[in-house]
């Protein structure tokens, strides 16, 4: 059972039917000036035009990039490159970013630039007080996750953002959990950019978008050629451009369904959980959040050891972060939100979605409860 | 003969090298539940290439053959424990001009303590390694046996686990040879099959110990510092570079012009002199072990058992002459050669492995004790 769709998603079957055709005759580059080459411009701007209206943007203002940390790297290393010489030399954002933000500050900080963390609250809510101070006219851009990725604690986008940009802030969002889950429109709504993920929401891993509002001052990751207006050179990937767009209005059209459905699931869980598990710790559960993220741990246990007899039952789910050679250690966020090691090392993150079923969540509440049991009773005695 | 029959769940503790891959294929074979897992030991050189074990391309080798044999693979973080039980010790030792065995520890305390936890959460009855060693009982009770190619006997590193272990450790590839094992491996399709084997210390990928210790002790620790050589009479015959570089036995490094070829004899870690003699004066009548520990009934004052001092040395007999909790002194009944403090003294009888401890001492003389 698939309990971890924060993590990645499968490919949706219209997402697949509509990419296979990039796949064989509609093979071209869209760059060429002959037929094959036509065809395949006309679908990448098609793409990028129904990526646009699922985003309430100008077609021009989506770029298509490799995925989330492409998105990140190139909002906010792009946003201080361009106006660190005009004295914007700051990064603002929070200790509970993705890596993929985090890491892009640090090199901020690397490149002589400063790196100010905004201070969140045992919710994992940020410090709205905190956010003021550190938005000056010294920084260059702010980027704060909309929704986050390991335990679906909402921010205040909007608001923060017409806050950065009051103060000449170029604000970013990493939206790669918020879209679907949240309404989005760049029409209203003041945020500069904003880092989607395709394989969060059915599209193939390797493909996503950044928005980039008009006129918002961004240097390129890469040099090369003019595609993307130059912003993102290299022959662009129309078949998982398609595939991203299509999977984008599949998830806005069933929003309202899929939302309702996911959180009644979550809040059956989690009620079902907690009456069974007295002293269960869910993270953020004071907090708005997704409908799809429950963080949880369960006192005398160990997320490395679950993770395992979960998955040896059939049960896939994650822990923190997970390190590149895939074992465990203690989620930054959770120890951002001051949680205590031995609570951090417990937690287990579990993300629903396309996979789950009713009955499906009754199985998985069992077996927790029956690990749960085991890792704090008494030890077995093989004999 | 103890051992999983089909159906059993094994954890086999998976290096990414040949000889735990075949370990894990023999039992997939033999029809048991068999989960591999790897362990994440330290956070040095994860990304040296080509390292035999422990870096991120271990790791994948070791999931790769878990793949090929169609069995679960996990990683299991025990950097912290290893640090503590392991790391700090071999730092330590060698400050104190002790020459550690890091696997010893590593195999008493990590392998198959913290990573027998990670057998409970999953409910295997067993744990699996790619040792050469071999168990099988003795009067009713599970007994360690060596390997059976003595060229590959793996069992003086594993003479310090608990007792009540041996009754959940399986040993699959300890009848035998290298060449067999490689064989295995070509047979399942493994990548291993053909790998380098690993002669380094996992956490001193390059063989440096003394680039470790620089970085835990600091560069002017006084055991990387300067001292004297010295003869066993007291004269000093030249300076050494830091006495963590030398290790009783060891020939390399020393001053020349003397007769007879040179060894080190003796390190005294207060007055940072490295003693150095020649091949008579390493041999000792006798050893003195802390640490001790045994995976059998103890033995008895006046027993004579077999004993190993290194791990590429031969079995001397001896004659245990005071036994208490945690420490041992044995009489040789021939004199052994090298016995460097912080090796393990491993204490066999035939190919049982008894027991063992850690060497505090070596005796040139004997004492006459009450009980002889």
């Amino acid at each position: 059972m698939y309990l971890d769709h924060a993590s990645t998603t499968p490919v949706r079957a219209e997402v697949l039917a509509a990419m296979e055709p990039f796949f064989g005759p509609r093979f071209g580059n869209p760059s060429s000036v002959h037929r094959w080459g036509r065809e395949a411009r006309v679908s990448l701007d098609e793409a990028r035009e129904r990526l646009a209206v699922c985003l309430g943007a100008h077609p021009d203002e989506v770029c298509f990039t490799s995925g989330g940390t492409e998105g990140d790297n190139f909002a906010i290393l792009g946003a201080y490159r361009t106006q660190k010489s005009g004295g914007r030399t700051a990064a603002v954002t929070t200790p509970i970013e993705h890596k993929a933000v985090l890491a892009a500050v640090h090199q901020v900080a690397a490149e002589g630039g400063e790196a100010r963390l905004v201070r969140v609250d045992a919710n994992g809510c940020l410090d709205r007080a905190d956010f003021t101070r550190c938005i000056d006219t010294h920084v260059a851009v702010a980027s704060v996750m909309w929704v986050n990725n390991e335990i679906g604690v909402m921010q205040d986008v909007p608001s923060l953002a017409a806050e950065a940009k009051a103060n000449g802030v170029v604000f970013h969002t990493d939206a790669v959990q918020a879209f679907g889950k949240t309404a989005i429109n760049a029409a209203t709504m003041p945020f500069d950019l904003l880092t989607l993920s395709g394989h969060k929401i059915g599209a193939p891993k390797g493909i996503g978008a950044l928005f980039i509002r008009r006129n918002t001052p961004l240097e390129p990751m890469f040099h090369g050629g003019s595609q993307d207006r130059g912003r993102r050179p290299g022959t662009e990937n129309v078949a998982f451009a398609v595939g991203l767009a299509t999977a984008a209005e599949l998830v806005l059209a069933e929003h309202a369904v899929e939302d309702r459905r996911l959180r009644v699931m979550r809040e059956t869980f989690e009620a079902r959980l907690h009456a069974r598990i007295t002293d269960l710790v869910i993270h953020g559960e004071q907090a708005a959040r997704a409908p799809h993220i429950t963080n949880l741990s369960i006192p005398g246990t160990d997320s490395e050891s679950m993770l395992m007899a979960l998955d040896l039952r059939g049960i896939a789910c994650s822990a923190g972060s997970a390190c590149q050679s895939g074992s465990v250690s203690a989620s930054h966020v959770l120890t951002a939100m001051g949680v205590p090691p031995s609570l951090a090392n417990a937690a287990l993150r579990i993300s629903f979605g396309c996979l789950n079923d009713d009955a499906g969540i009754e199985r998985a509440i069992d077996v927790l409860c029956t690990l749960a049991a085991k890792a704090r009773g008494p030890q077995p005695a093989f004999a | 003969m103890t051992g999983p029959v089909a159906g059993e769940r094994v954890l086999v503790a998976m290096s990414g090298g040949v000889d735990s891959s075949v370990a894990a294929a023999l039992l997939v074979g033999a029809g048991c539940d068999v989960v591999g897992v790897t362990m994440k030991l330290h956070q040095d050189g994860a990304d040296v290439p080509d390292r035999p074990c422990c870096s991120l391309d271990a790791t994948s080798d070791a999931r790769r053959v878990c793949d090929t044999l169609g069995i679960p693979h996990y990683v299991t973080n025990l950097v912290d424990h290893f640090t503590d039980d392991v790391l700090r010790d071999f730092v330590s030792e060698y400050a104190r001009g002790r020459t550690p065995i890091p696997c010893v520890r590593c195999n008493t305390f990590t392998k198959f303590r913290d990573l027998l936890h990670k057998a409970d959460a999953i409910d295997a009855r067993w744990l699996a390694t790619g040792h050469y060693a071999r168990m099988g009982m003795r009067n009713g009770q599970p007994v360690m046996r060596r390997g059976l190619d003595p060229a590959k006997d793996q069992s003086y590193f594993l003479w310090g686990i608990d007792r009540t272990v041996l009754d959940r450790l399986v040993l699959p590839i300890g009848s035998q040879t290298k060449v067999e094992t490689r064989e295995i491996a070509k047979r399942f399709g493994l990548r291993t099959a053909n790998k380098v084997e690993s002669q380094d210390i996992c956490f001193v990928p390059d063989g440096d110990h003394v680039r470790v210790l620089r970085e835990h002790l600091g560069d002017d620790a006084p055991s990387l510092s300067p001292g004297p050589f010295r003869l066993t009479t007291g004269e000093v015959v030249g300076e050494h570079d830091g006495f963590a570089r030398f290790t009783v036995g060891q020939r390399k490094g020393l001053p020349g012009g003397f007769a007879d070829a040179m060894f080190v004899v003796e390190i005294l870690p207060d007055e940072r002199a490295v003693v150095i003699g020649p091949r008579d004066a390493l041999l000792g009548r006798g050893v003195v072990a802390h640490d001790v520990s045994w995976l059998v009934d103890a033995p008895r004052v006046g027993d004579t058992v077999h004993v190993q001092v290194r791990s590429r040395a031969k079995a001397a007999a001896a004659t245990i002459i005071r036994l208490d909790d945690t420490v041992i002194e044995l009489a040789f009944h021939e004199p052994v050669s090298a016995i460097s403090p912080g090796q393990s003294l491993v204490i066999y009888d035939g190919d049982v492995v008894l027991g063992g401890g850690v060497i505090k001492s070596s005796r040139r003389e004997l004492l006459i004790v009450g009980s002889m």
